[in-house]
């Protein structure tokens, strides 16, 4: 009886100083990653006074305005103001928008995460089976087509493709729509609950408004997640490579099990650990990399806001972007940690 | 398992097949445009394209001048005015019966607030009328409403008053709603904060729903003074990539497309859709700063004037955005040259000669900054050609108007765009330095921007200010325009913008206006 009370005992406290580990390594992180944006804001060649007063202001605005922003402190206490505006939601305003960076931020990310994960749920449906066939017909035709359907995604300029797509899709076949979010009949229809339309027009029992957005969305969505088909499945294959070449894939062989129970419930069940990995790197790139998607298709997200910050030399809006990339980053990695424990029981 | 996923796929396309209805609703105007310079909605800090055409329809101006014929004066909100003897004081009669779209009434009180609003302010909206002498410590002074239907402007300087009418015509003197922007007040910031975003006007549209880099949705007002507008909501949409643009205009889901590329609007006219070419009051140029040793000395800047190989590009990438011309007054105008522009051709030879001459045997280094985005292609073609010339360019792409206003760069290609349908207008930005001491900050002068002192020339210009005299005004325009060639000027133009509009068939009285004011409100679609 004893035994087992210490077992518990120990098991709970063995569980709190996990979960104190992990806090605090997420503390550290996020911690380094204000550090890092707030260097870069310091080092970008951009006066932060002027993107307050203008670029022309007289000296007496000019040396208030410095103050007021804390200039003048040590660089120490400048990084902790900055931790302590963050922690508050405070990012400062935008020069450009001419609004508040939080209030930006709020309406561009939905909408390149919106974005992001439709593209991840194409690659992910595509790149993995497509994968996982390379790798069951390794060296024959499907394993070609395969790679050569996957390079081609990668190689090919998306804003070509993006044009082409928009050509064959849009001008001939007239299926999807062109550019923006939803249709112009359809501004201001459905209130902004979670920010990503797709979600928002389901739950408030507007279909026509739902199939809109979906003709709008499905365009970009699938150029970006073709995109990253080519890493997704070359993954899956070498990792589907590796355990076909396993023993107990050729007992299981040797007992009679089937070619496709083989292959899925028991190979792929092995992989999945691994292209979780893969498939949140893939996300979190996919998070920032949809510049060129943006701007083909007139998407207001992430992606046109920091490039527009970038070149008129917004260092809120830089800063704000960056950091809020870093934080999704983290949240991604620390939610797929999450998983593993679910899906392998090894790590439990 | 490739049947289950053929049909996943096909699942997932048959949702989104709703054959999109390609056209834009019958009542609406939908212009595919980028909206990207657009960084507030405050007409007193307004100076680009896009801004100034949303507000032209937020907001009335006293006077204004139509596409059509730029040079006449017409009324709009002041129903007539009436000059001083000693023609320093106008005084304008306002029309009675105009409401804000927040239903208050308009006065003279409104008109006079918006003006000494703007003069205090100071942004770049306040540049054209102040240059009749306002200030903010004699504005209040000077423009007062003395009873709700008369406005008195007392002119400080003796100017010729048609020029301080045309600056009345302006997108950034757009009556505002005094009463609402007040009560908006922040810190005595007069409203520009809340205005970033919001509307105050009288115009015959009203500010719906604005995103800022993504969609300005105005609908009409049926109350408007003149009548109900035709169309019954504008949409502006940023769609940044011309092929996208192009592709939605042919299948007439947009009416209009601004800032198109060549290449997408020859295969636009090829299928029938007009293009406005949208003749502007502005220049294609090349600035050099004479703070830079190098490009103070004279004969540098005149091998400058052969480096850029201007008639290929002519053909090409601006042959919907501007027409070679190289005199600082605009094509038709008084005292503008006739014939075909010579004196800038591209000889790499003569401009090698020159630079040897003023002591560069091996030619000359330097950063060449696009003014933004658009001129981009513009810098990459100087720099190709003018490597013949034995002048070696290094590109820095990115948005350089802040560092050229405050003369922090070395060479810089630009385009300009005056709102004044006067050459005083472009003489002003061109040929007008009156003070060319750093302190100054004259950055809204371009001469100022290349410091360059010019103080004769400076005089002339101010001459055609206050001369009245049609004939004498055209010779003195004349004399500046040779004199500011003489110089070897830091500024050398080489084409004068047009700003081209691609219209769709179906789509009537949209005119795109030389002075960026364009209006909507006699669009109409068939």
């Amino acid at each position: 009886m004893a035994t087992v009370t210490m077992v518990g005992g120990s098991a709970r406290l063995a569980g709190a100083r996990r979960l104190s580990g992990k806090l605090l390594s997420v503390a550290i992180t996020l911690a380094g990653l204000l550090l890092l944006t707030f260097l870069m804001g310091r080092l970008l060649p951009a006066d932060p006074v002027l993107a307050v007063t203008g670029s022309e202001v007289d000296k007496a605005t000019y040396d208030r305005v410095y103050q007021q922003l804390g200039l003048d402190l040590p660089i120490w206490q400048q990084f902790l103001s900055y931790v302590k505006n963050v922690l508050t939601g405070n990012l400062g305003s935008s020069l450009t928008t001419g609004r508040p960076v939080v209030d930006d931020l709020l309406t561009v990310f939905p909408a390149t995460l919106e974005l992001a994960i439709v593209a991840i749920l194409v690659g992910t449906f595509v790149g993995v089976p497509l994968g996982v066939v390379a790798a069951a017909n390794r060296g024959g035709l499907m394993d070609h087509v395969a790679r050569i359907i996957g390079l081609a995604g990668h190689s090919i300029p998306i804003f070509w493709l993006g044009l082409i797509a928009l050509l064959v899709f849009y001008s001939k076949l007239q299926w999807v729509a062109a550019s923006g979010r939803i249709d112009i009949l359809n501004e201001g229809l459905v209130t902004p609950i979670t920010g990503l339309m797709l979600v928002d027009t389901l739950l408030q029992g507007e279909w026509d408004i739902f199939r809109d957005a979906l003709s709008h969305i499905i365009l970009p969505g699938a150029l970006l997640g073709y995109y990253s088909v080519a890493y997704i499945s070359r993954m899956t294959r070498s990792f589907m490579l590796e355990q076909l070449s396993q023993e107990y894939i050729i007992a299981a062989r040797a007992k009679g099990m089937s070619r496709r129970q083989m292959i899925w419930n028991h190979a792929f069940k092995n992989i999945r650990v691994q292209l979780l990995t893969v498939l949140a790197l893939t996300f979190g790139g996919l998070i920032d990399g949809a510049v060129l998607i943006e701007t083909v298709f007139g998407w207001p997200g992430l992606g046109q806001y920091l490039t527009r910050g970038l070149t008129m030399n917004d260092m809120n809006v830089v800063m704000g972007s960056v950091m809020l990339t870093g934080i999704v980053f983290l949240i991604v990695n620390i939610v797929s940690d999450r998983l593993y424990r679910i899906l392998d029981p090894r790590t439990r | 398992m490739r049947r289950n996923l053929l049909a996943g796929v096909s699942v997932v396309m048959m949702l989104g097949v709703a054959p999109t209805q390609a056209a834009s609703p019958p009542n609406a105007l939908v212009i595919g445009t980028t909206l990207s310079t657009i960084t507030s909605l405050d007409p007193a800090l307004t100076n680009s394209r896009t801004q100034s055409e949303v507000l032209s329809n937020l907001y009335d101006n006293l006077v204004e001048v139509t596409p059509q014929d730029i040079n006449k004066i017409q009324p709009m909100l002041a129903e007539k005015w009436e000059l001083s003897d000693d023609k320093r004081t106008i005084t304008m009669t306002l029309r009675k019966g105009v409401t804000f779209a927040s239903g208050n009434p308009l006065t003279a009180e409104d008109a006079a607030w918006t003006i000494q609003r703007v003069i205090k302010i100071g942004g770049v909206g306040a540049s054209d009328f102040a240059l009749w002498g306002f200030t903010s410590q004699n504005i209040d002074g000077l423009v007062q409403a003395p009873d709700p239907q008369t406005l008195v402007i007392k002119l400080p300087q003796a100017v010729s008053t048609d020029l301080v009418l045309y600056s009345l015509t302006s997108s950034s003197l757009g009556i505002l709603d005094k009463q609402t922007v007040s009560k908006q007040e922040k810190d005595g910031d007069f409203g520009q904060n809340w205005l970033k975003s919001n509307g105050a006007g009288s115009g015959p549209f009203k500010l719906t729903q604005w995103r800022p880099n993504d969609v300005p949705l105005c609908d009409a007002r049926a109350e408007y003074w003149r009548g109900a507008p035709p169309m019954r909501r504008v949409v502006m949409r940023h769609i940044p990539e011309s092929g996208n643009l192009r592709l939605q205009l042919e299948a007439s889901d947009v009416d209009i497309g601004q800032y198109m590329a060549s290449g997408d609007l020859e295969a636009l006219q090829a299928k029938g859709i007009a293009i406005d070419p949208g003749p502007g009051l502005g220049y294609y140029y090349i600035a050099m700063n004479t703070q830079d040793p190098d490009l103070a000395k004279p004969l540098v800047r005149q091998a400058f004037q052969h480096i850029l190989d201007w008639k290929p590009l002519a053909s090409t990438t601006m042959k919907f955005n501007g027409f070679p011309w190289q005199s600082i007054i605009p094509k038709g105008m008084p005292g503008a040259p006739n014939g075909e522009p010579t004196g800038y051709e591209y000889n790499p030879q003569r401009a090698k000669e020159l630079l040897a001459q003023a002591g560069y045997p091996n030619g000359l280094k330097k950063t060449l900054y696009p003014s933004g985005g658009p001129l981009l292609t513009m810098a990459v073609a100087l720099q190709a050609s003018a490597k013949a010339a034995g002048v070696d360019f290094e590109v820095v792409p990115g948005e350089h108007t802040p560092d050229f206003r405050s003369r922090k760069y070395e060479v810089l290609v630009g385009n300009s765009g005056s709102r004044l349908p006067d050459p005083y207008g472009t003489l002003v930005q061109y040929a007008y330095n009156p003070d060319n001491r750093d302190e100054a900050k004259l950055g809204g002068y371009y001469l100022w921007r290349t410091a360059l002192d010019a103080p004769e020339l400076t005089k002339l210009v101010d001459q055609t200010k206050t001369e009245t005299d049609p004939g004498k005004r055209q010779a003195l325009f004349e004399k500046i325009d040779q004199d500011f060639k003489a110089l070897n000027p830091p500024l050398i133009v080489f084409f004068q913008r047009t700003d081209p509009y691609a219209i769709r068939k179906g789509v009537s009285g949209y005119v795109g206006h030389p002075t960026w004011t364009t209006r909507w409100f006699n669009v109409k679609k068939s």
